[in-house]
């Protein structure tokens, strides 16, 4: 029974998953609920088998000392499963909300459960073995996910995301390889399993296996020269992309780091392999070419995914520290950042969500019609700048001062520059929101108007027939949506936002123009006089399901900022296993 | 230099009945094999073919039963002991060997009574049974013998029952890969037959056993005549067993045959000559001799090729089932390279993966023979969207996939593992990285078809669900096949020390 209790939280999602595939059961109506239940359950078994469950360990099969699937409770399992399971139920309740538009609801629901068993699997793992067979089927179960569009552009996303797993996890089995044939056990212990006395005679193949582990994990990490995956993937639907950059993936791979790097190698036996020279080269480029990359990106999720590519340099520069502090900094930035992430993404999926707008220069003004949301996507990039009294500067803080302890200045040159870039990119997006006014376009409009006959000659047909159509249907569902308020200029931001779907290249601006005309003609004839008239700001703050999300995720930012001592005292067990 | 047999020895008072399973095995599918032409009707076939196979698969794990319990033995054909008789040596790995083919030939068979007479003419289907079975009756022979030469004859046999199950199928491209098989195979027969010759004349006996002890008494001075001979079995039996730059006639015959003539191609035809190229390193020449020659080396260089090419070949076919068949070759490429890292290990690995091999590509060839009976198409870019119309045979052609890929616990995973632990045995750490290689190219062309078979809006377009789905008895013998793979994954543990029993003395 205790055995259960401990590993109910990996069955519950896969449980679900049964339910959710199958159509007889489960009506397309019933969806979401089961969903919902799902997850939730699955969080109280989370607590349960964590705090109130005494077995911690158990072997599920144990065939020999290789291949030994084992799942093990210790303090860092409690923290990544609480992590994922909590974020898990917010995403759940913002997806069915933001799915609604979406196709194929079944198959997101199956996979987005059933990753969640996965990564259940990987935060339970009591050795490398288990740990890397969850690894791989993480690559599997989220490869759905993030090709769900089922676009050309999505399954070629597709395609890099799963080339680039699937040679980091080759990394980590030769790394694994290596390590096995030096100590013929992989299980995590706290201080390490690689004897110092081990070292002697042994020293290149713990090297190597090292850092062929450390790439390996790292490309889920998106260290950089392995990282062109993660913007990529955000052809994925927002929920997906906001877990993909909070816990799902990248986290693993961080998680993963944490594992090999206390729990398996240990610190002292780092330090006598002295390997970390090799790699905080990567990492420091991680973080500055991160930033830098983000700071030009017009697409608001791309921009976000090379912020987190930045921020999981953070997190790995913690790791190679090796000092107390630099671990709970880098801890503290894994929770942190997962929060942070999220929210950021959230406010952006819900920005896409009732407005299709994607770009950053098509925001202008959005602050004013959805104050709540921006306002959240302020906090949160505060926090990600590491302003107090946000979560962001308390996990730089302790970064700073793992550097500190470790008397290296650069790395704390580096954390400043880096966070100076951090403001340079998600400011200017709450500044564009709310203090840039959207009007500068409608002065243009005129010009279109006179241009429409000869720009109409020049239009390629079809191109211009498809926009069309796109562009009506789009119109229709706007209109429903928003009966009464929509006004002239809603439909104008709309066809505004189809023509940046749709119409691409040469295309571009002569659809852009017929499109921009006919929209006006169509709002003019439907809502009369009325939509002449738009300069009041209408408010289009997104529904509920998406909005609690975001403002209980902005209330724990500032939480964890004001009251960060509960969380760094429980942090404190993990820290005390690892050195 | 005694095997690690349990040697049991003649007792005529009381004959053990067990100890007549190989013979009784051989006798039955060559007896069953020669009856097919008296029947006329389909049921009937099928009746006989698969009431053999099912016998013979309840005697082989018997076999293997009493096998773990007693250990292996030897079997005088006749009552003539061995230097003049000849005789059979069944221990761990070959009963172990019996019973995949069995059970292999019997699902096999099952598929086969659904879909053959779609694939061949029907007055075909008891020429494709008597030469099925004959062919496993000398796959059968090749695995028991003790005999040297036997083991040629049986060589011979399958050669010609195998060309049988090719051109089945009475089509221009089928009769040209029968005859490319033929050829090749014949000039493989002959290098072996020379290779005897050459033993012969060193040591006097036919015996394995006999051969052996000969070998280490006169050693000096005759270092080159080993050599040529051995290099005259490697190249012999390496062209039956498809080593990489000798498998030109592997990915035509496997294409064009019909599927369930691929699957027994792939899954048992190229296993038997490895066994006895297995049987001959270490039982006819000995581990001493074998080690100072250069043959290892070659072996595993091969075999490196092959994992790297066979896969890169793969990754270029268009046609489904040669993509598969070429994959075949990168998979003989691990077989081989894990004989040739020589030592006890690698050769444990090399018989886990025959067996490993033998479930996965047999019922790989069987899904890829379900899709192209049911949509008619051959080539790759034709079957996407696959995985809506038939989506339990995509989903066994996926578990397959990721076994070759390389999935934890599943056994693909567990060779490729085991092999690196045998690699840094030998400090050839270097070869880490052709193993990861192939595993990486491996994922390259199995994830494109699974991926777009599944998953796409314009893959998806106009496929209805499930339209094209086999009943369930007709899925039944492949969700058998990757059950028993997935289970040969998990109880690897099990498995590898049962073999390791049983293995040559390395």
């Amino acid at each position: 029974m205790e055995k259960l209790g401990m590993i109910l939280p990996l069955l519950v999602p896969i449980i679900g998953t049964l339910f959710i595939v199958n159509k007889r059961l489960i009506s397309d109506k019933n969806l979401t609920k089961v969903v919902a239940v799902t997850v939730i359950i699955n969080f109280v078994c989370v607590v349960y088998s964590l705090f109130f469950n005494d077995l911690t360990a158990v072997h599920i099969l144990k065939v020999n000392a290789f291949l030994d699937i084992y799942f093990k409770v210790d303090q860092l399992t409690r923290v990544f499963s609480l992590l994922a399971s909590s974020l898990w139920v917010l995403t759940a309740f913002y997806a069915f909300a933001y799915m609604d538009h979406e196709k194929r609801h079944r198959q997101f629901y199956t996979f987005f459960t059933l990753t969640l068993a996965v990564i259940m699997g990987v935060a339970y793992s009591g050795n490398l073995f288990t740990l890397y067979g969850y690894y791989e089927l993480l690559t599997l179960c989220t490869l759905p996910l993030v090709i769900h569009p089922g676009t050309a552009e999505a399954l070629q996303s597709g395609k890099k995301y799963i080339i680039y797993s699937f040679g980091g996890a080759t990394l980590v089995v030769l790394g694994m390889m290596m390590l096995y044939a030096v100590t013929g056990d992989m299980s995590f212990m706290a201080h390490g399993i690689v004897d110092l006395s081990l070292i002697e005679g042994n020293r290149d193949l713990l090297k190597w296996s090292y850092l062929a582990m450390f790439l390996g994990f790292g490309v889920k990490a998106a260290l950089v020269p392995f990282h062109s995956w993660l913007p990529n993937a955000m052809v994925a639907p927002t929920p997906v992309s906001a877990l993909l950059h909070a816990v799902a993936v990248v986290k693993s791979g961080v998680f993963s780091l944490i594992r090999m790097t206390y729990f398996i190698f240990g610190t002292q036996t780092v330090l006598a392999l002295d390997v970390t020279k090799y790699l905080m080269p990567f990492v420091v480029v991680t973080i500055v070419m991160g930033s830098l990359l983000a700071l030009h990106q017009d697409h608001l999720k791309r921009r976000l995914a090379y912020s987190t590519i930045s921020q999981l340099g953070y997190i790995l520069l913690g790791i190679l520290m090796l000092t107390p502090n630099g671990l709970l900094g880098a801890m503290l930035h894994l929770i942190n950042h997962a929060v942070i992430k999220i929210t950021l993404f959230f406010v952006v999926g819900a920005i896409t969500h009732m407005t299709h707008f994607k770009y950053i220069h098509q925001i202008r003004g959005i602050g004013k019609q959805m104050p709540i949301t921006m306002i959240c996507f302020t906090v949160a990039a505060i926090s990600l700048v590491g302003i107090p009294p946000t979560n962001g500067f308390v996990s730089k803080w302790f970064l700073g001062l793992g550097a500190l302890n470790i008397g290296n200045f650069l790395y704390i040159i580096i954390l400043l520059l880096s966070a100076f870039f951090t403001a340079g990119y998600l400011l200017p997006i709450s500044v564009t929101s709310f203090f840039v006014s959207s009007k500068s376009e409608f002065h243009e409009r005129d010009g279109y108007q006179a241009h429409y006959e000869t720009l109409h000659e020049m239009s390629d047909d079809s191109v211009r027939e498809t926009t069309r159509e796109m562009a009506n249907d789009m119109i229709h569902e706007v209109a429903h949506e928003a009966t009464h308020e929509a006004t002239h200029e809603t439909a104008h931001e709309t066809a505004n936002d189809t023509i940046h779907e749709m119409a691409n290249d040469t295309a571009h601006d002569t659809a852009h123009n017929t499109l921009r005309n006919e929209t006006v003609a169509a709002r003019h004839s439907e809502d009369g006089e009325a939509g002449a008239t738009g300069a009041k700001p209408i408010k289009l703050e997104p529904p509920k399901g998406m909005l609690y999300p975001i403002v209980l995720l902005t209330v724990i930012i500032v939480g964890l900022g004001i009251f960060p001592n509960t969380i760094i005292n429980f942090l404190g067990v993990v820290i005390q296993d690892a050195f | 230099m005694l095997q690690c047999l349990t040697l049991v020895t003649h007792n005529t008072a009381s004959p053990n009945l067990v100890k007549l399973i190989p013979l009784v095995s051989i006798m039955l599918l060559m007896l069953s094999a020669f009856m097919m032409p008296l029947l006329k009707k389909k049921r009937h076939l099928f009746g006989l073919a698969g009431g053999a196979l099912a016998i013979l698969m309840v005697l082989s794990f018997v076999n293997v039963a009493y096998i773990y319990q007693n250990g292996g033995y030897y079997f005088d054909i006749g009552h003539f002991p061995a230097p003049f008789g000849i005789s059979l040596r069944i221990g761990e790995i070959e009963s172990l060997i019996a019973l995949l083919f069995a059970i292999v030939d019997l699902m096999v068979t099952w598929y086969a009574y659904y879909s053959l007479e779609k694939e061949i003419k029907e007055s075909r289907i008891a020429f494709f049974h008597t030469m099925n079975l004959l062919l496993l009756a000398s796959l059968l022979g090749i695995v028991f013998t003790n005999d040297i030469f036997n083991g040629f004859v049986f060589l011979e046999v399958s050669t010609l029952a195998a060309c049988g199950i090719i051109v089945v199928k009475d089509k221009k491209t089928n009769i040209k890969a029968g005859l490319k098989y033929l050829i090749l195979s014949s000039l493989g027969s002959g290098l072996v037959l020379m290779g005897i010759a050459f033993i012969y004349s060193l040591s006097g006996h036919l015996s394995m056993d006999y051969i052996h002890e000969a070998m280490i008494a006169n050693l000096d001075g005759k270092q080159n005549t080993i050599l040529i001979s051995v290099i005259l079995f490697t190249v012999g039996l390496g062209i039956k067993g498809a080593m990489f730059p000798l498998h030109i006639w592997l990915p035509d015959a496997h294409a064009s045959a019909p599927s369930p003539s691929s699957a027994i191609l792939s899954a048992l035809v190229i296993k038997a000559p490895v066994i006895f190229l297995i049987k001959v390193f270490y039982r006819v020449y000995g581990t001493q001799i074998i080690h100072e020659t250069v043959i290892l080396d070659l072996v595993l260089m091969f075999g490196v090729m092959g994992m790297i090419f066979g896969s890169l070949f793969a990754r270029s076919q268009k046609e489904l089932k040669r993509m598969i068949a070429y994959s075949s070759v990168a998979q003989m490429g691990y077989i081989f390279f894990a004989i040739g890292l020589g030592n006890t290990l690698g050769v444990v690995m090399a018989i886990y993966h025959i067996v490993a091999h033998a479930l996965t590509k047999s019922s790989l060839f069987l899904a890829a023979g379900s899709f192209i009976e049911q949509t008619g198409f051959k080539h790759i870019e034709d079957f996407r969207g696959i995985g809506k119309e038939m989506p339990v045979t995509l989903g066994i052609f996926t578990v397959s996939g990721l076994s070759m890929i390389g999935i934890p616990v599943l056994p693909g995973f567990i060779s490729k593992w085991n092999l690196a632990m045998a690699s840094i045995q030998i400090d050839k750490l270097y070869l880490l990285i052709f193993l990861l290689i192939s595993s990486l190219l491996n994922a390259s062309y199995y994830f494109p078809i699974i991926i777009n078979g599944y998953f796409g809006e314009e893959n998806l377009d106009g496929k209805v669900f499930l339209s094209k789905s086999k009943p369930i008895k007709q899925l039944l013998p492949l969700i058998i096949l990757t059950v028993l793979m997935v289970l040969v994954g998990f109880f690897s543990g099990n498995l590898i020390e049962f073999i390791e029993r049983g293995v040559y003395t390395v």
